[in-house]
């Protein structure tokens, strides 16, 4: 404040005694100084005491002198000292954080940095100002001038970036900061760069085509890597922000050789485990493991992550990050986090799931690293986060592979004899009868990923069997797991248990009828889904039991004598019927956690309670809500009413359905049962699989005989509806035309009104008009006949001199002759003087 | 993978006249018949062998459109090359070659090496720019020219292979500073300084960038 003072003293002159100027005043005494002064010591003092002011009397400064402090920009460039303290002032006023000194203050509203920030770049013109500022060398500007940029951006960024983007070599500017050897300018530039860069596509490609990745891991290796300060954390996070969702440049990135040159941040040496992680060092290195998941993060164009996952694999990457897995004295976060990308750099690439799945811990006796993970996935102590990540990385290893998940299925398998070794296999088993309830949870979706999309693993874990109580016979696990869905209490092993039987019995006939045959299995499931209570999460269960029910249904063949598929059918359209079955069913896609859980492969939870379905599962459940109710529809027959409201293509489909279905399915039946019954047992088989086939392709052909119905129907309809359109048209058309006339009839009747009103003045105008145009017409016709009067009389005029001239002439011929003859008269001695002297007056006139 | 040098091309020209086509011919040895307008910019990538040497070219094909011409002035400044594309079956983007040629003039580095390109040359029914008039434009304007067809792969190797010839040259004669990255050169991690004239500094940072690559 003392500064304050003395500063307005020497810009202001001593106060007069007694008085007291108010912010304002004297903000805007400044402010006129600024504009008037004709030296530059004054104006520069001027500046600096408004900085002064701008933190207290952030309003006064903004409103009064942001026009000021732009033409100062502008105008007195050659004093970097004034340049800067005109910066530093529009960087306060602009501020997006509150200062000290306003903060009793009730007057300053919050975001007044973002006001003032839309009225500076409602003229884009001052952004280029600024940016010219940045080719100043001089350390005070160039800094103030960032800094200022930053504040710009944090206030707006989408319109800044848009500024900046059409700015002539704007980004280029700001890049080549960055080479900047002052290390607070660079350090700064970074911070810029981060801001600019966020979630703008254009400008990232351009940062990048700047050399920015060449130049960021030179000062991330200056820095030492890792181990480096915060500065390694900005160029890390301003790696991020280009790689993010930006395609062309991840493949820039991959085709630059760079993945190679992040390979020492994941280095760990001996020495350092001793030491333990930094803080620091944790941010860093979980800013890497982000960069690594960016380039094969599975909503990447599959192109992209193979060829990435190709090149991990090659350079040493996925070792690295292994080691990192298995070394001792890792941070919780880094682990998990390192789980999730090892996880994402393995998922559906074979080679690297196989190297994975070799990778030994060194632990004694020496285990597989997948069931050290996998031991902490189902350990109630270990963090929460980690387990989640440790299923994402099992489920990756599991993706699309069938080696590994019928290896998987394998260790479950009687055959596998060696007891005294843990297995993946025997710690998912034991996971799914813990008495912990995420255990369950994580296993049975584990056992689940092994069977998606492997039917041959399908019918392999029906084979498993589990000795349950010492003495009582061995029970399958399917056996097992349909008990433990009757018996449990707890809603997400329910849950758990549910998606494992669909996704396991779905496109598995065999699996179906093992379940049919629990004794229970479908009363559990008929009185699931009858259930009338209200919960979000009971209408989840019911859903997963009516959905179960119908996996039942469609993927029946026939073998278990009570739960035929017709049987079943029936069961379903009298103990529920269809309308309460696909409300059911429908209620499982309007959970909330199925919405969250359908975005992405890896599970996006914040807390235990939101553990419950997982994303696989909804892949299969969107396919098959679409499936099931067809099948379904056929059975309607008897329930079709020709309601109104019944959508038109619902009824033709089960019309369809239902006519093809009467056709062929009974008559296939018998003849085929006729056939298979007279054959001889080998023959059964082949038989039964022809069987098979003829069932699957009358299905077909039902589906397609169906659509083309559904289709035709349509067709009609929509020629229908064009044709109502089409006359609709042409009515309103009519209508158009003789609104369109009516409205040019009501416009002649509105019109006269204001013509009324002058009419009298108007008409007088008009017949004065009139009056001048005869007379102006009556006068041009007289000047015309005037003009030809005129020259009539101008040609007899000439005529007449001519004929005068003529007879002057005569007369002058006559007069010579005269004077001829005179003479001759007075040659022969005549006297004529008389005559002569008589004669002479008449010729002269 | 290791490489002598790297080059910087940016591909330029009005929309439609088969810039991105081109790059892909290249780059994948493929052709997409179908116009799928470019928004902004995209990357490739491709190595090449000129006498003896492995380069990598890195090639920036920008957005046509008017729209997207501020953004593409950008690239103008880091190239090597520039690949100035017009369509010979439709004149007006012959016409439009001297704005082009001015842009890339006024925002590249002097040294950048211009390739001038008549694409779509399977289209001979369809001619509306002949051969000579796009030699005239590239003699008068001091180019390269060629006509290439990205649908046939005609001459498309060609293209970017000369234009990397050219620049390869102009490195060799000591016209281009190596040394500064913003003239959309680099030198490999494993460059030897034999080959390359006054190349002996730019080999010392091209070594302490690639530090730690395999």
């Amino acid at each position: 404040m003392e500064y304050l003072k003395t500063g307005l003293k020497t810009v202001l002159g001593a106060p007069e005694p007694g008085h007291q100027p108010s912010g304002t005043e004297t903000v805007e005494r400044l402010v006129d100084r600024v504009n008037n002064s004709t030296l530059l010591e004054d104006r520069r003092d001027a500046c600096r005491a408004l900085k002064a002011m701008s933190r207290k009397y952030r309003i006064e400064v903004g409103a009064q002198g942001m026009e000021t402090l732009k033409q100062v920009l502008e105008l007195d460039r050659a004093d970097n000292e004034t340049i800067n303290y005109a910066l530093d002032t529009l960087n306060n006023i602009m501020s997006p954080s509150q200062f000290e000194e306003e903060e009793d203050n009730p007057q300053v509203p919050m975001n007044i940095g973002e006001q003032f920030t839309e009225i500076f770049i409602k003229n884009p013109h001052n952004i280029q100002l600024v940016l010219d500022l940045l080719d100043e060398y001089d350390f005070r500007v160039r800094l103030s001038a960032v800094q200022l940029l930053i504040s710009l951006l944090t206030n707006r960024s989408k319109d800044i970036q848009e500024i900046i983007l059409v700015k002539p070599m704007g980004v280029s500017k700001m890049m080549d900061l960055l080479g900047d050897n002052r290390e607070v300018i660079r350090n700064e530039a970074l911070l810029l760069l981060i801001k600019l860069t966020k979630g703008n596509a254009n400008i990232q490609k351009i940062v990048a085509f700047e050399n920015a990745f060449d130049r960021l891991f030179e000062i991330v290796s200056t820095e030492g890597y890792s181990d480096g300060g915060i500065i390694v954390e900005d160029c890390l996070l301003l790696m991020l922000n280009l790689l993010k969702n930006n395609s062309s440049n991840i493949n820039f990135f991959k085709e630059g050789s760079y993945i190679q040159r992040m390979l020492p941040m994941f280095n760990t040496s001996e020495e350092n485990e001793d030491l333990g992680w930094s803080p620091q060092k944790v941010s860093n290195v979980h800013c890497m493991l982000q960069i690594v998941r960016t380039m094969v993060s599975p909503s990447n164009s599959a192109q992209i992550i193979s060829s990435c996952q190709k090149i991990m694999k090659n350079v040493g990457l996925l070792d690295a990050l292994c080691n990192i897995l298995m070394a001792s004295g890792v941070p919780a976060d880094i682990l998990t986090e390192t789980i999730n990308t090892v996880g994402e750099i393995v998922r559906g690439d074979t080679t690297n799931q196989e190297f994975l799945g070799n990778i030994m811990a060194p632990s004694n006796p020496p285990r597989p690293a997948i069931v050290v993970l996998l031991m902490s996935m189902v350990n109630e102590k270990q963090p929460f986060s980690l387990r989640c990540a440790v299923l994402y990385c099992f489920e990756c290893y599991l993706y699309h592979n069938e080696m590994s998940q019928a290896a998987l299925v394998q260790t479950l398998l009687p055959s596998s004899s060696d007891v005294s070794s843990l297995t993946s296999g025997q710690l998912l088993c034991g996971g799914l009868f813990s008495s912990d309830m995420l255990s369950n949870w994580f296993s049975t979706v584990a056992l689940m990923h092994a069977l998606i999309d492997n039917s041959v693993q399908k019918e392999q874990l029906l084979r498993v069997l589990l000795a349950t109580n010492i003495g009582s016979s061995p029970v399958s696990l399917l056996h097992q797991c349909t008990l433990l869905l009757q018996q449990s209490t707890k809603l997400q092993s329910k849950v758990a248990l549910l998606m494992l039987l669909s996704q396991w019995m779905s496109y598995c006939p065999a699996a179906v009828s093992a379940f049919l045959k629990v004794p229970g299995g479908v009363g559990y499931l008929v009185n699931q889904t009858c259930s009338n209570e209200h919960d979000e999460n009971e209408y989840l269960l019911q859903g997963l039991s009516a959905f179960l029910l119908a996996i039942c249904i469609h993927f029946n063949d026939d073998s278990v004598e009570n739960y035929s598929k017709e049987s079943l059918k029936q069961l379903l359209i009298k103990r529920i019927g269809m309308e309460t079955y696909t409300a059911k069913v429908t209620e499982v896609s309007k959970h909330e956690l199925y919405n969250r859980a359908a975005k992405h492969p890896q599970m996006k939870v914040r807390n235990v309670s939101e553990v419950l379905i997982d994303y696989e599962f909804c892949r299969l459940f969107k396919v098959l809500e679409i499936q099931l109710p067809r099948d379904k529809a056929m059975n309607e027959m008897s329930g079709v009413c020709w309601e109104p409201h019944i959508s038109f293509h619902t009824l033709v489909f089960q019309m369809g359905g239902v006519l093809i279905q009467s056709l062929t399915t009974n008559q296939e039946n018998d003849a085929c049962n006729e056939v298979a019954e007279r054959a001889s047992p080998e023959e059964g088989a082949t038989l039964e699989r022809y069987k098979n086939l003829i069932r699957q392709q009358d299905a077909r052909l039902q589906e397609l005989v169906a659509q083309v119905d559904a289709l035709i129907q349509q067709n009609q309809s929509l020629q229908g509806a064009l044709n109502d359109i089409l006359s609709a048209n042409s009515q309103l058309k009519d209508e158009n035309t003789l609104l369109k006339a009516q409205v040019s009839a009501s416009t002649i009747v509105p019109a006269p009104p204001p013509t009324v009103l002058e009419d009298p003045r108007i008409m007088q105008y008009e017949e004065r008009i009139q009056q001048l145009n005869e007379e102006t017409s009556r006068l041009s016709e007289q000047l015309k006949s005037t003009q030809d009067h005129y020259s009539k009389s101008m040609e007899e005029f000439e005529k007449l001199k001519k004929d005068q001239d003529d007879l002057l002439e005569l007369f002058a011929d006559q007069d010579v002759k005269l004077s001829e003859y005179k003479m001759r008269l007075i040659s022969l001695g005549q006297t004529i003087d008389e005559d002569v002297q008589a004669k002479e007056p008449l010729t002269e006139k | 993978m290791a490489y002598a040098y790297l080059f910087k091309y940016i591909i330029i020209g009005d929309t439609g006249v088969g810039k991105s086509c081109l790059l892909l011919q290249f780059t994948d040895k493929r052709f997409q018949p179908v116009h799928d307008l470019t928004i902004g910019v995209e990357f490739g990538a491709r190595m090449i062998t000129i006498d003896g040497k492995q380069i990598k070219l890195q090639i920036w094909d920008t957005a046509g459109q008017e729209a997207f011409r501020s953004i593409t002035r950008s690239y103008y400044r880091g190239a090597a090359g520039a690949l100035l594309v017009y369509d010979i079956t439709r004149r007006d983007t012959f016409n439009h070659l001297t704005t082009w040629l001015e842009d890339a003039r006024q925002h590249s580095n002097s040294n950048m090496v211009i390739m001038l390109i008549g694409n779509k040359s399977d289209l001979e029914s369809r001619r509306e720019v002949k051969k000579e008039e796009g030699e005239a434009f590239a003699r008068e304007h001091g180019l390269v020219f060629m006509e290439t067809s990205a649908k046939t792969a005609a001459n498309v190797e060609e293209a970017f292979i000369n234009t990397a010839k050219e620049i390869y040259e102009k490195i060799q004669e000591g016209v281009f500073d190596i040394n500064n990255e913003a003239n959309g050169i680099k030198i490999g991690p494993q460059h030897s300084t034999g080959g390359g004239a006054g190349g002996a500094g730019g080999a010392g940072a091209g070594g302490a960038a690639g530090g730690g690559c395999c």
